[in-house]
C-alpha cells in the first residue's frame, strides 16, 4: 500500500482501512485522478453478488410502506440538495402515468468522485436500492444514469447486473449514459432524457394531467442507504466526502467528525484559509467559523452552510480567494446550457464583473447587480449555484475584498495581483475551454 | 370576461421557452418588466384586477406561449 502513507489516522480509524459493510457505504477510502471520472489511482474490487449476500443477506422485496421507514429515517437525498426522499416517494405515489426510477450515478462537479466510487466498489447496494425503490413504487422502468466518459462505472454496474441475472429479472435495469456536461446530471434534464427528449433542464408546468408519465431521480447514493435501511440495519452515520487536497480522495467518516479532524486526517499541513463546501456551484466558509463544525449535514444547515453533494475544497492560506472564485464563476458561465436568456447572458456578465473585482477594480456594485439580475431566474438552479458562491465569497473574503476595491493587494494572498496558484491545483477539467459547449437550444 | 377578481394570481415564465421577444411588458407593463437583455422579470404577485386582466392579455400576446398563470397560493 504505498499511497497509504499520505494518508495518517482519522479519529477512531485508519483511513483506508477496509470498514463493515452493514454499518458504512464504501469497502474502503480511495485516491483518485485528478480530474475525470472516479477511477481509483490503486484499483479496488467490485464487491461480488455473494460477499454482498453474505454480508447483508438477501434483498427484501419493494413495499409501498417502505416510504415509512424512510421517513422515521429521515434519509434526504444525497445529491446535493438534500431533499427527503419521504416527500419524493409521495409526491410521485400521486400520480398514476407509468413511473421511471433513476439511479443517478451521474456527478458533475469536477472533483466529486464519490457516486463513482460507490458504484465502482459495491454496485449490488446500489442496485438494490434501485429496485427497493421500483418495486415499493410500481416502477415500469429502472434505469441508471451515467455520464458519457464513465466507463469505469458502466463496466462495474453491467457486471454486477450479468451477476444478479437471475434474481431481478422481472425488471431490466437499463444503463444509459448521458453526455458530458455540467447539467446532464441535473434531475429535470435526466427526466427529460429518459422520456426520449434532450438531456437538457427544463421547467415543471403545473399540470393536472394524472397520467402524464413519472419520473423519480434518486442519487445512488441515497439508494445505497435504502438498501441498508430496508433491511433493517440503522441510518448509516457516515458521510461520503470528495475531498481535493494535495490528492482527490474520497473517504468515508463519522458524521461527528469536524472539518478540522477531517484536513488533519488526510495530511493537511496548515490551517486553510477557508473551505469551498458542495463544489464549484457551493460556497465558501472560513475557516474559523468551520473548523469545528462536524461534516454532518443537520448541524451544516443548523449554521446556514450547506456541504450539498460533499465535496470539500479547501483553499490555502496563501490564495487569493477571489481570483479562486473567478475560476469557479467562469467555469459555471461556460457550463450553462444556454437555454434560459438570464443564465445565458447573465453568468458571463457575472463572471466578468467578478473578474473586475478581482483584478483590483472597484466594482463591488456591479457584481452584486449582476448576481440580482440571474438570480431564481433559470430552468435549473444552475445560475442560483453561481449567485450563491458569489454571496458566499463577498462574505467570507470580505477583507481581500476590501484590499482589492482599495486597489490594495490582498490581505490573505499578501503577493499582490499576481497569486496564479489555485487555479493551476483544480484538476483541468475545471478550467473552461475557450469555446464552451454547443451554443444551444435557440429555435 | 367576467369582472369577478377571482382567486389571487401569479404569472409564471418558463425561461426556456422565453426568447426575449417582449411583447409580456408592453402588454401588461403593471406586471412585467424587462431586464437589460430583454428577458422578462416578473412581480411575486399580482393585485387581483387590471394588473391580473393585463397579465391574462400577455399570457395570449407571448409568440413563444412562454407565459402562464397559477395561483398564487400552492395547492396542496
Amino acid at each position: 500500500m504505498t499511497g497509504l502513507s499520505a494518508f495518517p489516522t482519522l479519529p477512531g480509524r485508519t483511513v483506508g482501512a477496509p470498514v463493515d459493510g452493514a454499518r458504512r457505504l464504501l469497502l474502503r477510502d480511495v485516491r483518485l485522478h485528478r480530474s475525470g471520472p472516479a477511477d481509483p489511482v490503486e484499483p479496488v474490487a467490485a464487491e461480488p453478488l455473494d460477499v454482498h449476500l453474505d454480508r447483508l443477506g438477501p434483498r427484501p422485496l419493494g413495499d409501498p410502506r417502505l416510504v415509512d421507514l424512510l421517513e422515521a429515517a429521515r434519509l434526504t437525498g444525497h445529491g446535493g440538495a438534500h431533499v427527503a426522499a419521504a416527500l419524493r416517494w409521495r409526491a410521485v405515489a400521486a400520480g398514476a402515468g407509468p413511473l421511471t426510477v433513476v439511479a443517478n450515478g451521474a456527478e458533475s462537479e469536477p472533483v466529486a468522485g464519490k457516486d463513482g466510487t460507490l458504484l465502482r466498489q459495491r454496485p449490488h447496494l446500489v442496485l438494490d436500492g434501485l429496485m427497493l425503490a421500483a418495486e415499493s413504487l410500481g416502477a415500469h422502468r429502472a434505469v441508471v444514469w451515467l455520464h458519457g466518459d464513465d466507463d469505469g462505472g458502466r463496466r462495474a454496474l453491467l457486471a454486477a447486473l450479468a451477476e444478479r441475472r437471475w434474481s431481478d429479472s422481472r425488471l431490466p435495469v437499463e444503463v444509459l449514459m448521458g453526455p458530458v456536461h455540467y447539467l446532464a446530471g441535473e434531475s429535470s434534464a435526466i427526466t427529460r432524457a429518459v422520456q426520449g427528449g434532450p438531456a437538457l433542464p427544463t421547467v415543471r408546468r403545473r399540470r393536472g394531467d394524472p397520467r402524464a408519465p413519472r419520473t423519480l431521480v434518486h442519487n445512488v447514493e441515497t439508494l445505497a442507504r435504502l438498501a441498508l435501511l430496508a433491511r433493517g440495519h440503522a441510518p448509516a452515520g457516515t458521510r461520503l466526502l470528495s475531498v481535493l487536497g494535495a490528492d482527490r480522495v474520497v473517504v468515508e467518516v463519522e458524521q461527528t467528525t469536524t472539518f478540522g479532524q477531517l484536513l488533519a486526517g488526510l495530511g493537511w499541513p496548515a490551517a486553510p484559509q477557508a473551505v469551498l463546501l458542495g463544489g464549484y456551484g457551493g460556497l465558501w466558509a472560513p475557516w474559523e467559523r468551520l473548523s469545528h463544525l462536524p461534516v454532518d449535514e443537520r448541524a451544516l444547515r443548523a449554521e446556514g452552510l450547506t456541504l450539498g453533494a460533499g465535496v470539500v475544497l479547501p483553499l490555502a492560506a496563501g490564495e487569493c480567494g477571489l481570483r479562486a472564485t473567478a475560476d469557479l464563476v467562469d467555469y459555471l458561465a461556460s457550463m450553462s446550457a444556454r437555454q434560459c436568456g438570464p443564465c445565458r447572458f447573465g453568468l458571463p456578465a457575472l463572471a466578468d464583473s467578478w473578474r473586475a473585482l478581482a483584478e483590483g477594480r472597484d466594482v463591488l456594485g456591479e457584481v452584486l447587480d449582476d448576481a440580482g439580475a440571474v438570480e431564481g431566474r433559470g430552468a435549473c438552479h444552475h445560475p442560483d449555484g453561481a449567485t450563491r458562491l458569489v454571496a458566499s465569497a463577498v462574505a467570507t473574503f470580505e477583507a481581500d475584498v476590501a484590499a482589492h476595491r482599495a486597489g490594495r493587494p490582498c490581505v490573505a494572498g499578501g503577493s499582490g495581483p499576481s497569486s496564479a496558484g489555485w487555479s493551476s491545483s483544480l484538476p483541468s477539467s475545471a478550467v473552461p475551454a475557450s469555446t464552451g459547449p454547443t451554443p444551444g437550444e435557440r429555435r | 370576461m367576467s369582472r369577478d377578481p377571482g382567486p389571487a394570481v401569479r404569472l409564471r415564465v418558463d425561461p426556456v421557452a422565453c426568447e426575449g421577444v417582449g411583447l409580456c411588458a408592453q402588454v401588461a407593463d403593471r406586471s412585467v418588466t424587462l431586464d437589460r437583455w430583454g428577458y422578462p422579470v416578473l412581480a411575486a404577485e399580482l393585485e387581483p384586477g387590471a394588473a391580473t386582466r393585463q397579465a391574462r392579455r400577455a399570457v395570449r400576446a407571448c409568440p413563444r406561449k412562454a407565459l402562464w398563470l397559477e395561483s398564487a397560493v400552492p395547492d396542496r
